[in-house]
């Protein structure tokens, strides 16, 4: 329990919260990080770009080309800012979970996840009723075009659950899932390469034997997903921005 | 390659995923969440709640037939 419900520091008894915790300075670290990034490599910016400044430009480009243009078209570029600044966000959150001493993925708490994904959840409202007003946005978002009539009562229903509730929940839970059984994934194999490794058993130098041999394959087990789970955590904070383009893009367009 | 996607992107649906998952729970939790509520007010058991499933399967199915494979 204590993985993903670190003591408190500073518990300010109240209700449904956890008090000033590890969390919260996994994300500062994690914010400082973001923003460090993008300082040292655009401070002195040139049209000939250094090393540092060619890597910005390329995250940049490869998320205005791979993200917001396929997305949402040049009209997306609008949203270019936001999508960058989300994913360095998200993948530095995650990342922390690998950075020793740290080791916990701050979107591993559903708080974190679920306040980004309402916010892309109001801000699609607000680019939907901008675009095209109140009425023709809801509208859009609850009457799916090129239904018959007699059948609009049994689908109304499921597109207003399904748009307002169910996919701003996945869309959360899937960030957090990932990280969460991600992290306990890791933790389950250092722990087992931890406790395997009993060399002087009382069950005999054999069983100690092979208990080496299980902790060996453990913390193989351990380096391989940590490889992967970078891999994991890059893929995740890019299928968030992808999603949140994918509903802007949606916002945009109004009806089908 | 920032052209042509920019050119794909007119052409290509919205359809993904995460859509058509919403779609299928949001179908089943409403019709199966109307029987379940049905079977509870008039003292069922488990008569109206598959009907509600099949309902809401069925209009789920049909709104992701009717968005994405038909348009």
């Amino acid at each position: 329990m204590s993985l993903f419900n670190p003591t408190p520091w500073v518990d300010f008894g109240l209700p449904l919260t956890s008090g000033l915790n590890k969390y919260y300075l996994v994300a500062v670290v994690a914010l400082i990080v973001a923003a460090a990034f993008w300082y040292f490599t655009t401070r002195k910016a040139k049209v000939v770009p250094g090393r540092g400044q060619s890597m910005a430009e390329l995250l940049v480009t490869f998320i205005r080309d791979q993200v917001t243009r396929t997305t949402m078209g040049k009209k997306g570029d609008k949203y270019l800012p936001l999508m960058v600044t989300l994913f360095l966000f998200i993948f530095s959150m995650n990342v922390m979970g690998l950075i020793p001493g740290l080791q916990l993925p701050v979107t591993s708490n559903l708080a974190f996840p679920a306040v980004l994904a309402l916010f892309i959840f109001v801000l699609w409202n607000v680019v939907g009723i901008r675009e095209h007003g109140a009425a023709a946005h809801f509208k859009a978002r609850l009457v799916p075009g090129g239904v018959p009539g007699w059948i609009l009562p049994v689908v109304v229903p499921i597109e207003a659950l399904s748009n307002f509730i169910i996919r701003p929940a996945t869309h959360m839970i899937r960030l957090f899932a990932t990280m969460f059984a991600g992290h306990l994934l890791l933790a389950l194999f250092a722990a087992a390469g931890f406790y395997m490794f009993n060399p002087t058993s009382p069950m005999g130098p054999l069983f100690g034997a092979i208990s080496v041999g299980y902790s060996g394959i453990a913390l193989i087990g351990f380096l391989v997903f940590t490889a992967f789970e970078l891999f994991i955590m890059a893929v995740q904070a890019y299928v968030f921005i992808l999603l949140s383009s994918i509903y802007l893009g949606e916002a945009m367009e109004g009806a089908h | 390659m920032s052209r042509s996607s920019a050119k794909k992107d007119e052409t290509s649906s919205n359809a993904n995923a995460t859509t058509l998952i919403s779609y299928l729970l949001g179908g089943l939790a409403f019709w199966g969440g109307v029987g379940w509520v049905v079977d509870w007010a008039l003292g069922f058991s488990g008569l109206f709640l598959p009907i509600g499933l099949g309902v809401g399967l069925v209009g789920s199915i049909y709104l992701i037939y009717a968005q994405y494979v038909r348009s």
